[in-house]
């Protein structure tokens, strides 16, 4: 996350102008790279207020890239607006793959003309195009395909408890639960879920093919969107596939602060998790201090390094620590942030409000997630303890926790390292590299046959391993836990889709 | 002509009251330093809705779809009759005001099924279940609730029970009362954290989710305005009415509404969303037996305590 002016030196409108400056209530349609950058905003402004239905909706956001798949759901809420309403379509060049790919992202300046169109991907860039109603043209559908509609198998009547009327509810595609779009058929006796189709793809790239098509260097900027919420974890996998390909080994320092790069982008990813995870709960009062948090740990990080990590994660680049900013003043925020943080811990520890909505439900056994091939929180939370909603929330807020006390321990101490330019030459040869990403050990199988590009690519999504639990995860909860429980397992579907 | 005169006051008054109320949820998330926006946003809220489409679902029902937000709205202003702003200054004076009151408070929740069932969509159906078994959970307790008042002041009248308090404020030694009072008008006025049938995501919007425009903007208002009558209620049930040194009475009535408004909703922060079955078990296995001690309590203090009848 970028560009976060601090609001209070924005100019600040009359009395008059705040009678007259009317609210936008939008609807936010997340392809799958924009689920940060949509929780930011939700917080930005008490003038741009997000909605859970298009209905009362006067605005569609969209960040893209926006998959085919997931267009006719798109058509489907543009139609639901009540007019006057108008579109945005968020999305730089960097966030659209590669188009030689089979799996294309949707133009969606054609099925929504009039749409207007911001590449800017900044929450402050973002707050003002949302907000400015100056060249903006009535939203116009100009597709009228409709959502397809599987057929659900439902059990008979002797297998059901109480063989009463069941109803099947379709939760997504476009849901606040996950990073991402993902449809959930929920097939429900009352307020229980009997069980649970899942559908996913709708958020699928083919980042492995269009790595592929690329040179090495185009094949570690797409390593970058493999998550698009956590780049330098997708791309430290892919250097560190190089690098072992290249027989090379990074200086300790480098290392550290290789990992001190992924440990703050982890714990960003927890602190906007967090957010999204109080909305769906609604305790104002955590999503305050979350929401505070994480723009604070933004801030830090967008004035930390003075070079961008993915400049200096390159193969056997190293720079020196000029690429640390080592103000002290940003290093004195980032460490009060990490005793914020830990405090927020053990408030979420003490406070037993919360709990009502998160003890004993969605638990998932340490052996079926092993099974699964599940890492990261979910699989730690079960190792500690019950494995159930509560248990992930706390994991990941200890986790979080502890993982930027470490970074601000590292970049307050001094390092010195030996300068030279990234190294491209990569030999024949296969390679397995892992990195801990935010959901998880985020894995790259990677083989190379030739020094031009990879000739086979092959990730391992942490998201992707959970998907197959959810049905079996679900069934037997209540309705209104499904959006809990599915919200804790901190989805990125971009990354499950690939 | 009198009655046509005090319908509308009752309205205007209805209306400023539920604008303060809109301004108080405003502060909650805003904070005291943009009460700027906070007193502005609701009224830009309100233009922005007026302006917007009124849009009819494929399938709805047309009666029910269309009367729900004006049948919530009218039982408002209705119970907003029996509630005295001063000696004499009320809409209308029933001996019966308070089971006038409870009774009124039924059609309320009628009117939000109603809007649930009427749209034609699962989701709508879901809400109207959640809010029909509420209707059900909050009719004892609440009305348990207000029997310790009626019991120490020996009279149905609200201008009576008021009056009644002239020498204590009942929640001095109803506090039990008070407690299931306030948690019940809770349920009545899906407030946070009993409004699973509303705001639940997973059914995106619940019982509102196809509504918009002009419709939408006569439930948000319908909303704020039970949910400002049942504060009031509980000013007056517990907390002396319009009664206070200095000030004129219906200041003090007023300010005491403003101020318990602004306690509750600051308290629903610190709540996540219960779950239905959640407030069913508070209701039928907490809040129940609770309002029958609190019945006995009250029996036995009324006949202790010096001129507690």
């Amino acid at each position: 996350m970028t560009g976060n002016a601090d609001s209070a030196t924005r100019k600040r409108p009359g009395w008059f102008a705040r009678l007259t400056h009317m609210p936008r209530h939008y609807f936010a349609v997340d392809g799958g790279s924009g689920a940060h950058l949509l929780t930011a905003l939700s917080q930005r402004s008490p003038y741009a207020e997000r909605v859970a239905s298009p209905r009362h909706a006067n605005l569609l956001v969209v960040v893209e890239p926006i998959s085919e798949k997931l267009v006719p759901a798109i058509v489907e809420i543009a139609q639901a607006l009540p007019r006057p309403a108008h579109a945005l379509l968020v999305g730089g060049p960097e966030a659209v793959c590669d188009s030689s790919t089979e799996t294309k992202p949707a133009d969606l300046q054609k099925v929504l003309p009039g749409s207007r169109h911001l590449q800017q991907v900044s929450v402050e860039g973002l707050l003002d195009a949302v907000l400015d109603r100056s060249d903006e043209s009535e939203l116009i559908v100009s597709d009228g395909s409709e959502v397809d509609s599987p057929t659900i198998q439902l059990p008979s009547r002797q297998q059901q408890e109480m063989a009463t009327e069941l109803a099947v509810l379709s939760l997504g595609p476009i849901q606040p639960f996950t990073a991402g779009p993902l449809r959930l058929f929920l097939i429900c006796d009352g307020e229980q879920v009997l069980s649970v189709q899942v559908e996913s793809g709708y958020a699928s790239r083919g980042i492995a093919e269009a790595m592929m098509q690329g040179d090495w260097q185009q094949a570690l900027s797409l390593a970058r969107q493999f998550d698009p919420l956590a780049p330098i974890a997708g791309q430290l996998a892919c250097i560190r596939a190089i690098e072992q390909l290249q027989g090379w080994s990074p200086p300790t320092l480098l290392v550290k602060l290789r990992e001190a790069a992924l440990a703050l982008e982890r714990t960003q990813n927890v602190l906007w998790w967090l957010v999204r995870f109080a909305e769906i709960l609604d305790v104002a009062q955590l999503l305050d201090r979350s929401y505070s948090l994480a723009s604070a740990l933004d801030e830090c990080s967008a004035r930390l390094w003075q070079q961008s990590p993915t400049t200096w994660l390159l193969p056997q680049y190293s720079g020196t620590t000029a690429m640390l900013d080592k103000n002290t003043a940003t290093l004195t925020r980032l460490r009060q942030v990490a005793e914020s943080l830990t405090a927020l811990q053990r408030d979420v520890e003490r406070n037993r409000w919360p709990a009502l909505r998160t003890r004993s439900i969605g638990m998932l056994s340490t052996a079926r997630l092993q099974a699964a091939n599940v890492t990261g929180p979910v699989l730690q939370a079960s190792e500690q303890g019950e494995g159930d909603v509560e248990g992930r929330l706390r994991t990941r807020l200890q986790l979080a926790s502890g993982d930027l006390l470490e970074v601000a321990e590292t970049l307050a101490a001094e390092q010195f390292l030996p300068a030279h330019a990234a190294y491209w030459t990569i030999p024949a040869g296969e390679a397995h590299a892992e990195v801990k990403g935010p959901r998880g050990t985020i894995g790259l199988h990677l083989e190379s046959s030739d020094n031009e590009k990879p000739s086979r690519i092959e990730w391992q999504s942490p998201s992707a391993a959970l998907l197959p639990l959810l049905p079996e995860i679900l069934a037997g909860q209540k309705l209104a836990d499904a959006e809990v429980i599915v919200a804790s397992l901190d989805l990125a579907m971009a990354e499950a889709d690939g | 002509m009198n009655a046509l005169l005090i319908s509308l006051e009752v309205l205007l008054g209805l209306f400023i009251g539920t604008y303060c109320i809109a301004v108080l949820q405003q502060l909650m998330l805003l904070g005291l330093r943009r009460v700027g926006i906070a007193f502005t946003l609701p009224i830009a809220n309100a233009v922005q809705l007026l302006r917007q489409e009124n849009l009819v679902p494929r399938g709805a029902d047309f009666f029910l779809y269309r009367s729900a937000p004006f049948i919530a709205l009218a039982v408002v202003a209705l119970t907003a009759l029996v509630i005295p702003l001063g000696p004499n200054l009320i809409g209308f004076d029933p001996s019966i005001g308070l089971f006038y009151f409870i009774v009124l408070l039924s059609p309320f929740v009628v009117a939000m099924m109603n809007a649930g069932w009427s749209q034609n969509s699962k989701e709508g159906l879901f809400s109207t279940f959640r809010a029909a078994a509420y209707l059900v959970s909050y009719e004892v307790p609440i009305g348990f609730a207000a029997i310790g008042p009626v019991m120490a002041a020996q009279s149905l009248s609200t201008q009576h029970i008021v009056q009644s308090q002239a020498g204590l404020w009942y929640v001095v030694w109803q506090p039990l009362g008070l407690a299931i009072y306030l948690l019940a008008a809770l349920f009545v006025s899906f407030r946070h954290p009993f409004d699973s049938a509303l705001a639940g995501d997973e059914l995106e919007g619940g019982v509102f989710a196809e509504y918009s425009g002009v419709r939408l903007l006569l439930f948000k208002v319908a909303l704020d305005a039970i949910f400002l009558i049942l504060m009031s209620m509980g000013i007056l049930l517990f907390f002396g009415g319009w009664q206070g040194p200095l000030l004129p009475g219906p200041l003090w009535f007023v300010l005491k509404t403003l101020v318990l408004s602004a306690l509750v909703l600051w308290a629903g922060r610190f709540l996540p969303r219960l779950r239905h079955d959640q407030i069913l078990t508070l209701s039928w296995k907490i809040l129940l037996p609770a309002s029958l001690v609190n019945i006995t309590l009250v029996g036995i203090l009324t006949l202790v305590i010096p001129g507690g009848s």
